[in-house]
């Protein structure tokens, strides 16, 4: 039994303590937290938008008078769809790449470019996310709002933003986690995330166990740390109610 | 044109399709302070009309002249004609996110500038009127339907609309919490606001009404007093809708 503790010291030691290896663990986690917190930020940005879109064009779009305003939410519709299509349609390490090596060909700033990938990536759901949450906001609360006197944008703020957002919260949390794990593919495009720098030690100290699993742990932790954050949210809110 | 009518629709339709007709060549008039009472059997058009008055359904065709203004106009700005026009709804529709002082604020201090100290002060007082003024840091879902009722009037009321539009306001209650809300409304109609009602409270319409509109399959069949209504109604749809609502 001692041995094998004595083992796993020696294995530690050389993982994580020789040539400061454990640098790479903690400079990988400072990029995926980054790229994970501004794609984040960016998807809600996204999603916001296109789920205004296409909730509006879901729910007036049939009645709404002949003219530009129409025509041109139609086509803003389309291109929201081509969009939500595509990018759900395939594999965000094939979209990291395609940004990589095609789009900012002539950047090396890869978190960036990660950050915009994933930001773009998960946009696409997040939209999906909000606009069903407005989508189940009774139609009277949009109505109430309106006949006081609101405008369109304003009774969104105001009266159906908060309450979609609350319904949203759990599916959204969600999301986040997914978000956050899947930025391990980072690697691909050169950048030195969490799994990456794992796998740089790997590679060094042909040792597998340890570097892998506290890898492991630490996506574990940060994912327990943020459910837990999110359940006190969600808690305060409906708190609110009663 | 008269200078008293406040709302008067013109040639007012509304088709869903080519087989539906909510609305077939609606012509009324309200006058400023006259309380209006739409009466009618279910799909007769009548909540149809009602939010055609601010819009909240838009028109296949004909005009809605609100104080001389044809809103129907897309040119309008509809959202300033709204504020003038309180709406109650027969799902009450309060903001559950909100507490009822804030759902009472929201409006006068978004859309009309409004102090948050004057806002408060002001619903406080209208709340005080409709006896809820204990509830004011209550959130809807723990008012009884009675209550948030009588909170949603108020709502529409802290606008100081110039008329009140109700879609049967008292169809989704209790039954014992029905006689709250129209008393609350009977007080608004002794102090000149002008109402246009839908409601199937026929008790209501006799008591309150200054005129009554029986319509039937989207169109305004007969018009007149209570009395000429209720009591000697010349269509025969009339007569048969009266007398399945009145002698149950």
């Amino acid at each position: 039994m001692s041995e094998f503790f004595q083992t796993l010291q020696a294995d530690f030691i050389k993982c994580f303590i020789t040539k400061d290896r454990w640098k790479l663990i903690w400079d990988g986690l400072g990029s995926t937290l980054q790229i994970t917190l501004f794609a984040c930020l960016m998807g809600i940005a996204i999603g916001l938008v296109v789920a205004v879109i296409r909730s509006t064009y879901d729910k007036n779009g049939k009645e709404m008078r002949n003219g530009a305003a129409k025509a041109l939410l139609s086509v803003v519709n389309w291109i929201c769809n081509v969009y939500l299509t595509v990018i759900r349609g395939t594999p965000v390490v094939v979209q990291l790449m395609i940004m990589y090596y095609i789009v900012f060909a002539s950047s090396r700033n890869s978190v960036m470019i990660a950050v915009v990938a994933f930001g773009i990536n998960s946009g696409a759901y997040v939209a999906e996310i909000f606009r069903s949450g407005i989508m189940s906001i009774d139609q009277g609360q949009f109505e109430a709002g309106r006949s006081l006197g609101f405008g369109y944008i304003s009774t969104m703020l105001y009266i159906v933003f908060p309450q979609a957002f609350k319904s949203v919260l759990p599916t959204l949390a969600n999301e986040f986690i997914v978000l956050l794990k899947e930025t391990s593919v980072a690697g691909y495009v050169a950048i030195q995330d969490l799994t990456k720098g794992g796998d740089i030690i790997r590679g060094a100290t042909y040792e597998t166990f340890m570097p892998l699993l506290t890898v492991a742990a630490i996506y574990l932790i940060l994912v327990i740390f943020f459910t837990r954050l999110v359940s006190i949210l969600e808690r305060r809110l409906r708190n609110s109610e009663r | 044109m008269n200078d008293n009518v406040i709302i008067r629709t013109e040639n007012l339709c509304k088709y869903y399709g080519e087989k539906i007709h909510a609305l077939e060549m609606v012509n009324a008039e309200i006058k400023k302070g006259e309380v209006v009472v739409v009466i009618g059997p279910s799909g007769s058009g009548k909540s149809t009309f009602l939010r055609s008055l601010n819009l909240l359904e838009t028109a296949t065709s004909g005009k809605v002249y609100f104080e001389g203004v044809d809103i129907t106009d897309p040119k309008v700005n509809i959202n300033i004609h709204r504020q003038k026009m309180g709406m109650v709804f027969q799902q009450f529709n309060l903001f559950p996110h909100m507490t009822v002082l804030k759902n009472l604020t929201l409006a006068p201090m978004k859309l009309k500038g409004m102090k948050a100290e004057k806002a408060e002060e002001l619903a406080l007082r209208m709340l005080d009127k409709v006896g809820l003024k204990d509830r004011a840091n209550a959130y809807p879902s723990q008012l009884s339907g009675g209550q948030k009722q009588r909170v949603a009037i108020v709502r529409a009321l802290c606008m100081n609309p110039e008329v009140m539009l109700f879609d049967e306001p008292t169809s989704a209650l209790d039954p014992e919490m029905v006689g709250e809300v129209l008393q609350v409304m009977k007080d608004l109609a002794k102090e000149g606001m002008t109402m246009v009602v839908v409601t199937h409270e026929m008790g209501f319409a006799k008591e309150v009404a200054d005129r009554v509109i029986f319509m039937a399959e989207g169109a305004i069949i007969e018009e007149g007093t209570p009395d000429e209504i209720f009591s000697n109604p010349g269509d025969e749809r009339t007569q048969g809708f009266l007398k399945s609502v009145l002698n149950v």
